[in-house]
C-alpha cells in the first residue's frame, strides 16, 4: 500500500481503537473473535487521542486507568479519536501487553506471555507462535470492526450508541 | 532487540509468493548479498548485508535448515557504520593545522590547505576507529508471505526492504489498514466497499 492509500484509511484505524474502547467498556471488557472467542481487552497507562486531517491536534493521557479519566472523554467530545494506545489482551491464561498505532497497525513494546523453552531455537519458535496469535487477535478484532463499519444498516445503531457514550460522563 | 528475548517492536510487511525449490538459490543469493567489512582505507561510511542467524561473523547459509519446520525463515541484517564524529574530526584537524603552520613558520594555513588536511586527518582517524555494529532481525513466514522486521526506524526499514528485494527478487509491501483485511480473508468486493467510507463523527450529539 502506498502512502496516499495509507492516509486515506487512517481514520479507520483511529475509529477502530475508539470502538475497541467503547466495546471494552460496554461489553464487560471483552470483544468476540472468530478464532479465540471472547478476548478480554484492557487499556494500559498511556492513551493518545488525535484529530484527523492535515492539522493534527492531540491529547496524551497518562494515568493508571486512562479510560476512567474525564480528560479522555473530553478529548473524544472535541472530535479526537484514539491514535495510539497501550493494550492488554487476555485470552485463556495468556496475557499480551503492547502498544498499538492506529494508523499503521504497528505493534510496539510487545510483552509476550512467558515461554517455557530455555534453548534459543525452540524459544524463538514459541515466541513466533505467540506473535502469530497476538496479530491474529488484533487483526480479527479490526476485521470485525470494519465489517460492522461498512454495513450501513448494522453500523447506524452502533454509531448512535457510541455518540451517547461519548456524551456521557466517564464511569466513576 | 531480539526475537529470542525481551519486548519486541516491529513493522509488518507482505512479500510476494516464493518460487518452488527456493532454498538453494536463496542461500546463494544471501551469500552474494552477505555482509562485507567496511574498508577503513576507503570512503564508504556504511556497509550492510546478511549474516548467519547464530554468528554475526559468518555468512554461510544451509539450504537444509534455512526454513524451520513451522515455515519461518529467520533473517539477520548487519549494518556497520564507520564515521568519524564531527567534533573529533574538527579537534584533530585544528591540532594538525596548528602543528603544520608552526613547522612552516606561518600563522595559519590557507582554506585549501586546511581542506586537504581535513581529508588526511579523516583517513588517519578512520583507521583508528571501530565501526558501530547494528544487528536487525527479521522473520519471514514463507508460507503466508508475512515478514516482521524487528525495528520501527524508517531508515532501517528502507535499508531492509532494499536488501530484501535485491536478494530475493520479491516485492515487499508494508502491511496496512487495507491489505491486512485481505490477509484475514476479506473478499475483493468487501475491500472495494471501504472506498465509500468517510470518517465518522462520534462527538455529535445523538438524536
Amino acid at each position: 500500500m502506498n502512502a496516499a492509500a495509507r492516509d486515506r484509511f487512517a481514520f479507520l484505524g483511529r475509529e477502530f481503537l475508539t470502538w475497541l474502547w467503547f466495546e471494552a467498556e460496554t461489553n464487560k471488557g471483552a470483544v468476540d473473535t472468530p478464532t479465540f472467542g471472547p478476548v478480554r481487552v484492557d487499556f494500559g497507562q498511556r492513551l493518545t487521542l488525535e484529530t484527523g486531517g492535515n492539522v493534527r491536534e492531540g491529547s496524551t493521557i497518562q494515568a493508571e486507568m486512562p479510560l476512567l479519566v474525564e480528560e479522555s472523554r473530553v478529548a473524544l467530545r472535541t472530535g479526537k479519536k484514539v491514535a495510539r494506545a497501550r493494550l492488554v489482551l487476555e485470552v485463556g491464561e495468556r496475557t499480551f501487553q503492547f502498544g498499538l498505532d492506529a494508523e499503521s497497525l504497528t505493534l510496539a513494546q510487545v510483552k509476550l506471555p512467558t515461554v517455557l523453552s530455555t534453548e534459543d531455537a525452540p524459544r524463538v519458535d514459541e515466541r513466533l507462535l505467540l506473535l502469530d496469535e497476538l496479530e491474529a487477535m488484533v487483526d480479527e478484532m479490526y476485521a470485525r470492526f470494519v465489517r460492522l463499519r461498512s454495513d450501513a444498516k448494522a453500523w447506524g445503531p452502533v454509531r448512535d450508541e457510541m455518540r451517547r457514550w461519548v456524551a456521557a460522563p466517564a464511569p466513576a | 532487540m531480539s526475537l529470542a528475548t525481551g519486548t519486541l517492536s516491529y513493522l509488518r510487511f507482505l512479500a510476494e509468493t516464493v518460487p518452488a525449490a527456493f532454498e538453494v538459490p536463496y542461500c546463494d543469493a544471501m551469500h552474494e548479498q552477505r555482509f562485507r567489512d567496511i574498508d577503513a582505507d576507503g570512503d564508504l561510511e556504511q556497509a550492510r548485508g546478511w549474516v548467519a542467524w547464530d554468528d554475526v561473523f559468518a555468512a554461510e547459509f544451509d539450504p537444509t535448515t534455512l526454513v524451520s519446520a513451522s515455515g519461518h525463515l529467520l533473517l539477520r541484517m548487519r549494518v556497520d557504520t564507520l564515521k568519524v564524529p564531527t567534533v573529533t574530526l574538527k579537534a584533530y584537524t585544528e591540532q594538525a593545522g596548528r602543528e603544520r603552520a608552526r613547522a612552516a613558520n606561518r600563522d595559519r594555513l590557507t582554506k585549501r590547505e586546511l581542506d586537504a588536511l581535513k581529508l588526511e586527518v579523516k583517513k588517519r582517524l578512520r583507521k583508528r576507529s571501530l565501526a558501530k555494529l547494528q544487528l536487525v532481525e527479521a522473520d519471514w513466514n514463507v508460507q503466508t508471505g508475512e515478514v516482521r522486521l524487528l525495528s520501527t526506524s524508517k531508515a532501517t526499514a528502507t535499508a531492509f526492504v532494499e536488501l530484501f528485494e535485491k536478494t530475493f527478487a520479491l516485492k515487499l509491501l508494508p502491511v496496512g489498514l487495507r491489505n491486512v483485511l485481505w490477509l484475514r480473508g476479506f473478499q475483493p468486493e468487501e475491500l472495494d466497499r471501504l472506498d465509500a467510507l468517510e470518517p465518522e463523527r462520534f462527538h455529535l450529539i445523538p438524536a
